[in-house]
C-alpha cells in the first residue's frame, strides 16, 4: 500500500515536471529515493524587490544573535546579518567565506587565520582580527557560553593572539584537526565586531536588521557595501512567522508570501497543483532514535542489534516522507568525507532480532519510547518504529510528550528517546554525541577503542589516515553503537514562480539554507 | 498573605447614602471582588507555571541546552531563585505598572503585548458589535413573521451553523474568499508590526466575518425567543388593538422588554469572543493575545503569560459587570429592593 502511495506521488511530480517551463531534474546523492527538482520561471538574476517568506518554526524566543541561534528558523535571520569565517556550500562541503586562509602545524595544535580584506560591518568598521578575536572569546564565554561552545571547547580562548591586522593565532588545547570543518558549522564561526549588542545587531552579512518582532515579523535590508560584488539581488527580506503549515501554503496559493519552508511531503502536490514551486532538498539532518547503552534494557548490545533490525527504513521514509530522503545506515555525517559509504546498508531482518532478543533472553520485550514533536516526522517515526518493532515480538509504548518536558531535566537522561540535529561532519559531530566528554552524549556511548581512535584522528593533518580512522570508529559504531538512525529526512520548501536562485542544499535547513543573497525576483 | 493585605478594601465605603442607589454600589462591590480575582488569578496561573515540566531556559535552549548553558541562563533569567521569591518579585514590579520583561527574548512584556491587546480588542468587538446587530435584527424580524418560511430558513440554518466549530467556518471562508475560489481578501492577516488594527482593514475581514458566523446563532436564537415571549404578552396585545402601528409595536413596545435577557446573552457572547479569539487568531495567523499566549505558554515565559492572562480576567470582569450595570439600565422595575 505504502509502495503504490510512493509510486504516485513520484508520477505526480514527473507529471508536474513536464508541465513546467525550463524543468530541471537534478537527482542527487546517495540514495535513490531522492528526486530534488526545481521548476524555476524565474529567469535570469535580476536586482530589486522585496521577497516575502512565510516561516514556520518560530517563536517568541527567536533571537538575532549568531551566539544563541537554536533552530531553523533562527538561521533564517542569521545567515543573511552575518558570516562565518567558513561556510557550508549547498553540497554540504567547507568553503572559505570570511576567512581567505586557515592552515595548522603539524599536530594540529595551533591554528592561524588570516581574514578577508576590505570586509565591512553594517556600521561601517571594517573587519579585522579584533574582531575574530573577541567573537571566539563571546563564544566560549565560560559565564555565558553560546550554542558552538560545547563543539569548539577545545580553542583556548585565553591564548588567542593577534599576529597583524587580518590574522589571528589560535591555540588549541588537545590537537584539533578538525577545526575547519567545526568553523563551517552554521553558526560555529558567524563573525561579530567588537562589542557586539544583541539590541543593535551587526554583521557582515548581505543584508541588515530594518526591524524585529520576535515570532511575529522582521525586515531586512539589502548592505550597499556588501563586499561581493553584485549581491545581493534583493532589495529587502520580510519574514513572518507563521503558526502552522495550513496558513503558510493557503498564504503561498494566495500569492501572499513568495516562499514557505518545512513543508510536510503531502501538501506537495497542492502547492504544485497552483502552479508554485517546490523546492526538495536531500537533508543531512537527521533523526535518530537514542538507546542508552550505560544502564537498563539497552545495555546488552544484542538487544541494541535487535532494535536496528526490526526498522523497515524505507517504509519508515515512505510513511513519515513520502519516500523523499535518504535511507540511514545508523551512522551520521552523510555527506563528511569520511562517511564509510562501504558498509553494507542495514535492512529489517525480523528473523535476525529474533533471535538475537532470544539469546539475550529478552523475548517478549517491552520498553518505552519517549518521543515528542521535536521536529518534522519524530512522532509519527515513533509510531511507525513502535508498530515495525511489534513484527519481532517487542512491544513499544510510545510516550509523547511536550517539547519542553522532553528538553527539560530528563533530556539526555532518556533510556530510548529521540532527537534531532541538522547536518555536522563527522568527527566534529562525535565530539559532541559519542565520547564520555560530550555535552550530548545522548546514548551514553563510551568505548574505549572508539576513543583513542578519536584522540588519533583529530590529531593527524593527513586527511587520508583520518578518513581510514574515521571508518574503523563508525565500524565500531555500525556494530555496537546505540543510535537507530534510519533515515535522513528531506526538507520540503514551498516558492513562487517568480523567485529565482533557490537550489536545494543538504545542510537540513530550508531554502538553500536561507541564503538568500543569490536569489532574486522576476 | 497577599489576600490579608486587600481583605480591609473589601469592606468597601460605608453606605452614608440614604437612598440606594444600585448600579453605583454593584460598581463599587464587583469592582473590588474583581480585583481581588485578579489576584487570585495571578497567584494560580503562577502556580500552574510551576507544575509545567521545563522552564524558560530549556525552551529557549532546546537541544542546545548543555547543563551549562542551562545554568548561565537560569541565573540570567533569575530562575534559580524560590518560586515566592519569583512570585515577590514579579507582584510589586506589578504595583508599579512595570509587568517585567519576556524571559524568552528580553523585551518589555508591555511592548510585547500592547500592540496585540488592541488587535485582538479590534477582533472581538467588530465581531462582537456586528454580531449583536444581525443577531438582534433577525431575531426581530424572525419573531415577527413567526412560523413562515423566512423565520424557518433562518431557524434551521442558524442550527446548522451552531454546530459548525469555529475552525471549520474559518477553513471554509478561506477556501472561498482567499486561497482557492477567489482570491479577494489574504488568508492570512499579516500586519506590518506596530501598525493599529483598522490600518490593515482587508487583514480584518475573514477573521471577524468567521467570529460573526459563529456567534450570531446564539443572537438570534436568544432574540428570537424572547422576541415571541414579549410579542405575545398583554400589553402587546392591548397595544396592537389600540390600532399603533405594526412597527412602532415591534420597536418601542417589545423590543425594550425583549431586550435585556438578550444583553446577557450579548455579554456572553463577548465573553466567548474573548476566548473563541485565539482559535481564528490561530487559523490566520492574527498578531492577538491569543496566539502570544500560546508562544509564551511554549516558550514558558511567565511574565507574559501572567499579563496576558491578567488582561483576559479583565476583560471578563468588566463585561461581566457592564452587562449587569446595562441590564440594570434598561429594565427599571430590576432596580427596586426584592420584598
Amino acid at each position: 500500500m505504502t509502495f503504490s502511495r510512493r509510486e504516485f506521488l513520484k508520477a505526480g511530480l514527473a507529471g508536474s515536471l513536464a508541465v513546467g517551463a525550463g524543468g530541471l531534474l537534478s537527482a542527487c546523492g546517495t540514495g535513490n529515493t531522492i528526486k530534488a527538482f526545481t521548476t524555476s520561471t524565474a529567469g535570469k538574476p535580476r536586482t530589486g524587490g522585496q521577497l516575502r517568506a512565510g516561516l514556520t518554526g518560530g517563536s517568541t524566543a527567536d533571537t538575532l544573535s549568531p551566539l544563541n541561534a537554536i533552530t531553523n528558523v533562527d538561521f533564517s535571520r542569521i545567515n543573511n546579518l552575518y558570516e562565518p569565517l567558513v561556510g557550508l556550500t549547498p553540497e554540504a562541503q567547507p568553503v572559505n567565506v570570511l576567512a581567505e586562509e586557515l592552515t595548522h602545524n603539524a599536530n594540529a595544535t595551533e591554528w592561524t587565520v588570516r581574514v578577508r580584506q576590505g570586509v565591512t560591518f553594517h556600521n561601517g568598521k571594517t573587519l579585522s582580527a579584533d574582531d575574530v578575536i573577541y567573537t571566539f572569546q563571546q563564544i566560549l564565554n565560560p559565564k555565558a557560553p553560546a550554542a558552538a561552545a560545547a563543539g569548539l571547547a577545545s580553542i583556548d580562548a585565553k591564548g588567542m593572539t593577534k599576529l597583524d591586522a587580518y590574522t589571528v593565532r589560535i591555540p588549541c588545547s588537545t590537537p584539533f584537526a578538525t577545526l575547519g570543518q567545526a568553523l563551517a558549522i552554521p553558526g560555529y564561526s558567524d563573525i561579530i565586531p567588537v562589542g557586539f549588542s544583541p539590541t543593535a545587531p551587526v554583521g557582515t552579512g548581505p543584508f541588515k536588521v530594518k526591524s524585529f518582532s520576535p515570532g511575529t515579523q522582521s525586515t531586512f535590508v539589502r548592505y550597499d557595501g556588501y563586499w561581493q560584488s553584485g549581491m545581493p539581488y534583493l532589495d529587502e527580506i520580510v519574514i513572518t512567522d507563521y503558526a502552522d503549515q495550513t496558513s503558510q501554503v493557503n498564504s503561498l496559493l494566495a500569492g501572499q508570501v513568495d516562499a514557505v519552508n518545512l513543508l510536510s511531503e503531502d501538501v506537495i502536490s497542492e502547492v504544485q497543483g497552483e502552479s508554485k514551486n517546490v523546492l526538495l532538498s536531500p537533508g543531512g539532518g537527521w533523526n535518530p532514535f537514542t538507546m542508552r547503552v550505560d544502564t537498563g534494557t539497552f545495555s546488552d548490545v544484542r538487544i541494541r542489534q535487535a532494535m536496528r533490525l526490526v526498522v523497515d527504513r524505507q517504509q519508515m521514509l515512505d510513511l513519515v516522507f513520502g519516500g523523499f530522503g535518504t535511507l540511514g545506515n545508523d551512522l551520521f555525517g552523510i555527506w563528511a568525507p569520511e562517511y564509510d559509504h562501504s558498509l553494507p546498508q542495514r535492512h529489517q531482518d525480523i528473523d535476525q532480532a529474533k533471535s538475537l532478543l532470544k539469546a539475550a533472553g529478552a523475548e517478549g520485550l517491552h520498553v518505552t519510547l519517549v518521543t515528542s514533536d521535536i521536529a518534522q516526522g519524530t512522532v509519527l517515526a515513533a509510531q511507525v518504529f513502535a508498530q515495525q518493532a511489534s513484527e519481532a515480538g517487542v512491544s513499544v509504548s510510545v510516550d509523547d510528550v511536550t517539547v519542553n518536558e522532553f528538553y527539560g531535566t530528563n533530556y539526555l537522561k532518556w533510556q530510548f528517546a529521540q532527537d534531532y540535529w541538522f547536518y555536522n561532519f563527522y568527527l566534529p559531530q562525535v565530539s559532541l554525541a559519542t565520547l564520555p566528554s560530550s555535552p550530548f552524549n545522548e546514548t551514553h556511548w563510551n568505548n574505549p577503542r572508539y576513543n583513542s581512535l578519536y584522540a588519533q584522528a583529530i590529531a593527524t593533518s593527513d586527511d587520508a589516515l583520518r578518513t581510514e580512522i574515521a571508518h574503523e570508529m563508525q565500524q565500531i559504531e555500525y556494530a555496537e553503537g546505540g543510535y537507530i538512525i534510519p533515515f535522513f529526512p528531506p526538507v520540503i520548501d514551498g516558492f513562487g514562480a517568480n523567485v529565482g536562485g533557490l537550489v536545494p542544499s543538504k545542510i537540513g535547513l530550508s531554502l538553500n539554507a536561507y541564503d538568500f543573497k543569490g536569489v532574486w525576483l522576476s | 498573605m497577599t489576600i490579608a493585605t486587600e481583605a480591609p478594601e473589601r469592606v468597601g465605603p460605608p453606605s452614608k447614602a440614604a437612598r440606594p442607589h444600585p448600579i453605583r454600589d454593584l460598581l463599587i462591590k464587583r469592582s473590588l471582588i474583581g480585583i481581588l480575582t485578579l489576584v487570585l488569578v495571578s497567584i494560580l496561573v503562577f502556580a500552574a507555571t510551576q507544575t509545567l515540566p521545563g522552564n524558560a531556559a530549556s525552551a529557549v535552549l532546546l537541544n542546545t541546552a548543555t547543563p551549562q548553558r542551562l545554568h548561565a541562563l537560569e541565573v540570567q533569567l533569575g530562575l534559580n531563585r524560590p518560586a515566592v521569591d519569583q512570585y515577590w518579585t514579579w507582584l510589586t514590579g506589578v504595583l508599579h505598572g512595570n509587568f517585567g520583561k519576556s524571559l524568552a527574548n528580553g523585551q518589555p512584556v508591555g511592548t510585547l503585548i500592547g500592540g496585540r491587546i488592541l488587535n485582538s480588542l479590534a477582533l472581538v468587538v467588530l465581531a462582537g458589535a456586528i454580531g449583536t446587530l444581525i443577531g438582534v435584527g433577525l431575531g426581530v424580524l424572525a419573531a415577527a413573521r413567526r412560523d413562515s418560511a423566512f423565520d424557518h430558513v433562518l431557524s434551521v440554518t442558524s442550527l446548522g451553523v451552531t454546530a459548525l466549530p469555529e475552525f471549520v467556518v474559518a477553513v471554509v471562508l478561506i477556501i472561498f474568499f482567499a486561497a482557492v475560489v477567489v482570491h479577494w481578501f489574504p488568508a492570512v492577516s499579516v500586519f506590518v508590526p506596530g501598525t493599529a488594527p483598522w490600518s490593515n482593514p482587508k487583514e480584518l475581514v475573514l477573521p471577524v466575518a468567521t467570529l460573526v458566523i459563529v456567534v450570531v446563532p446564539y443572537v438570534f436564537r436568544m432574540m428570537r425567543a424572547s422576541m415571541i415571549d414579549a410579542l405575545e404578552s398583554d400589553y402587546v396585545q392591548m397595544a396592537r388593538l389600540k390600532g399603533v402601528p405594526k412597527w412602532r409595536v415591534l420597536l418601542f413596545h417589545a423590543l425594550p422588554n425583549a431586550i435585556a435577557p438578550t444583553i446577557q446573552v450579548i455579554g456572553l457572547t463577548f465573553l466567548y469572543l474573548a476566548g473563541g479569539v485565539v482559535v481564528v487568531e490561530y487559523m490566520f495567523n492574527y498578531p492577538g493575545l491569543g496566539q502570544a499566549l500560546v508562544s509564551a505558554v511554549s516558550d514558558r515565559d511567565i511574565p507574559q503569560i501572567q499579563a496576558i492572562v491578567l488582561v483576559l480576567a479583565a476583560f471578563y470582569i468588566a463585561v461581566n459587570i457592564l452587562t449587569d450595570v446595562i441590564a440594570l439600565a434598561v429594565s427599571p422595575r430590576r432596580r427596586l429592593p426584592r420584598s
